[in-house]
């Protein structure tokens, strides 16, 4: 009995160790838990203001879902007097059916793909002498350069904008402060409008 | 002898240990696996369940376990040999996914599940019975105006062989490009890839017609298997100005997904009610139809004519190098839509969503977007079940009402220029944007660049711009 008991034992544990072996061997790139703690666990459409204008019109067309899913996206959120002041009547009237169009395409022009902050957007204009061309989800893109120790965002019909909180980082993404509104390209926009009197 | 047996012992269950934890180990947010595994244990019925509901197998394969103990009990004994230790991994697994996916999973799963799908069950068959009766009646008139179909089969014959003629035109301009060395590799490759995802569909038309049985039926027969609303816009239109009571002969009205109530709000004054591809505003005092919303761009279909109205190309900037226009295809893009049209006859041959210029939230998924086809990474998190399905377009990924088939969110967006291995990173990611969990695996040096794209981490040469590797699936 006892001289079975020891082989017993190492049977056991050999056993153990080749299973934790094959799980290990099956498992994805070590992820860095640090910093998804980091991140916490709020989404991107939960740390939104949700009585905020902007989540208003996230909502109104639908992509609040989008910003409590995986992701993950980088959105840059202008500010509620920023979305008051903007060109046209589509963002003052965002449930309305018919600025559905208007809004989405504004709205993906303010998320773009993957986790930038600050400290990529400054390298990547270091990088690129200057200035750098981020894409956004909507399929355009737009141009970001230093202003002193600011990143300022330029969009199409030259709308401009200054980030003006940076890094507010959630589980399935990061958000920026902007203090206005970034208008996608003219040219795109009207291009695929439909001719008047249909 | 006996340490000769107890040595054998120890070496047997050294080997039989790691074989039987492989295929169930791991627990990684691998969707394929887990899903394979639990397709497994699954037994007839379960198969018999999956191919009755057409796209979408896999992933309710997925959600199956948790829909309660009855079914484990079934597996535990389907194999009984296996006994509690892979449940037990299973659970594990389950356990381990956890995290996002399950909070999704959560925030979509409904408290009174069986009550309520009782109710929408009875629900259902009120309306198919009221639809059916609609199907008939429209039908008949139908018949009764036609008269002239041989004739209009001759037409559609002499059609079909200038389609075969066009083909081979193609082919054979294809074949002279080759011959000349001429490359429009990459433009063209870009345009089938998404002529590819666009028309994975086109296999699972019919699964899609059974999915949505109370969707977008009540359509005479002739347009009931077109992709899109199914009633003419001249007809819908004649309705504005009647009483409600009077068209529901006409018109299989709807109550809207709750979703999209905060879009299309109640007031005191009119109320909505959907039906056959059109959003219906109706007076409260006397319920009169005041005006109606067409939820499938123009409320144009494939096999119409095009309206003369939209003379211009029209496509916008991002989608054309995908839409040229030749000999063979005119596109026009409306409402939302793009439509493909022969240039010979003028009528509409295929129609495509673009996200964000019109179609999106609260609109009309095509009927032609049948089968289950969110691509691979996003498949953990979106996959179908009895409350939503979900469907990928151009942009995005949509959660759509399945008694309905109306848009009740955008579940993902994805990006249009995404990157390909061989290809030159697009215009727009010299930015690093790689998701927090990887950073201290994928970072940046002189000598490879790491960028997310679309669920994806990829490998970048700095030297060429060239994306050299996919090097990890990532989702937060």
């Amino acid at each position: 009995m006892l001289k079975t008991l020891p082989l017993c034992v190492c049977a056991a544990a050999l056993a153990l160790g080749a299973c934790g072996k094959s799980a290990s061997s099956n498992t994805a790139p070590q992820q860095s838990s640090e910093a998804k703690q980091a991140a916490g666990d709020k989404t991107i459409a939960a740390s939104l203001d949700q009585k905020g204008k902007f989540f208003a019109a996230a909502k109104a067309v639908g992509l609040d879902a989008t910003l409590a899913g995986p992701g993950p996206y980088t959105v840059l959120v202008p500010s509620d007097d920023a979305l008051g002041k903007a060109e046209g009547d589509a963002l003052k009237a965002p449930t309305d059916p018919k600025n559905r169009a208007q809004i989405t395409r504004i709205l993906t022009y303010h998320i773009l793909p993957g986790v930038i902050l600050s400290d990529d957007i400054s390298k990547a204009i270091e990088n690129g002498k200057g200035k750098a061309v981020l894409a956004t989800m909507g399929g355009e893109t737009l141009t970001a350069t230093k202003d002193g120790g600011n990143i300022v965002l330029t969009g199409g019909n030259g709308s401009k904008a200054t980030v003006t909180q940076a890094d507010i980082k959630a589980s399935n993404g990061v958000v920026h402060d902007i203090d206005a509104v970034l208008m996608p390209p003219a040219t795109a926009a009207n291009n695929g409008q439909p001719p008047q009197g249909k | 002898m006996t340490r000769l047996i107890l040595a054998a012992g120890v070496a047997a269950l050294a080997i039989s240990a790691p074989a039987s934890a492989g295929p169930h180990g791991g627990g990684h947010g691998n969707g394929g696996v887990h899903a394979a595994d639990q397709k497994q244990g699954g037994g007839q019925k379960q198969q018999q369940a999956r191919q009755a509901r057409g796209g979408g197998q896999a992933r309710q394969a997925q959600a199956r376990p948790s829909r309660g103990g009855g079914e484990r009990a079934r597996q535990a004994q389907a194999r009984p040999a296996r006994g509690g230790g892979q449940q037990a991994r299973q659970a594990q697994v389950r356990e381990a996914r956890g995290g996002r996916a399950h909070q999704v999973r959560q925030a979509q799963a409904r408290p009174d599940h069986a009550r309520a799908r009782q109710v929408r069950q009875a629900q259902a068959r009120e309306q198919r019975g009221r639809e059916a009766q609609i199907r008939e009646q429209r039908g008949r008139q139908m018949q009764a105006q036609r008269g002239r179909g041989n004739e209009s089969a001759n037409v559609r014959t002499a059609e079909r062989v200038r389609g075969n003629q066009r083909n081979d035109v193609r082919r054979e301009m294809v074949r002279r490009n080759e011959a000349l060395g001429r490359n429009n590799g990459p433009v063209i490759a870009a345009r089938e890839n998404q002529r590819v995802a666009l028309r994975a569909r086109e296999g699972g038309r019919v699964n899609f017609a059974e999915n949505f049985d109370n969707g977008i039926r009540g359509c005479p027969p002739g347009l009931a298997k077109k992709p899109v609303a199914c009633m003419p816009p001249g007809q819908a239109r004649q309705f504005v100005g009647q009483r409600l009571n009077v068209l529901r002969d006409e018109v299989a009205f709807r109550d809207l997904p709750s979703r999209l109530q905060y879009v299309y709000r109640d007031t005191p004054d009119y109320y909505y009610r959907y039906g056959d591809g059109y959003m219906y505003r109706i007076n409260r005092t006397d319920d009169v139809i005041l005006s109606l919303l067409p939820l499938f761009g123009l409320g144009y279909t494939v096999g119409q004519p095009f309206p003369a109205a939209y003379p211009y190309y029209g496509v916008p900037a991002a989608y054309q190098p995908f839409y040229p226009s030749s000999p063979y295809y005119d596109y026009r893009y409306a409402d939302g839509y793009l439509y493909q049209i022969d240039p010979y006859s003028g009528l509409i041959e295929d129609v495509d969503p673009l996200l964000g210029y019109g179609y999106g939230y609260g609109q009309v998924m095509p009927l032609a977007y049948s089968a289950y086809n969110v691509p691979y990474q996003y498949r953990p998190y979106y996959y179908d079940t009895s409350d939503y399905y979900y469907r990928y377009a151009p942009g995005a990924i949509y959660q759509v009402d399945p008694t309905t088939s109306l848009i009740t969110a955008v579940a993902a967006l994805l990006s249009p220029n995404s990157l390909a291995i061989g290809r030159p990173l697009p215009i727009g990611y010299g930015a690093y944007n790689v998701p927090y969990a990887y950073r201290t695996t994928y970072y940046d040096t002189p000598y490879n660049w790491y960028r997310y794209s679309n669920g994806g981490i990829y490998r970048v040469d700095p030297a060429t711009q060239l994306v050299t590797a996919l090097v990890v699936s990532a989702l937060t």
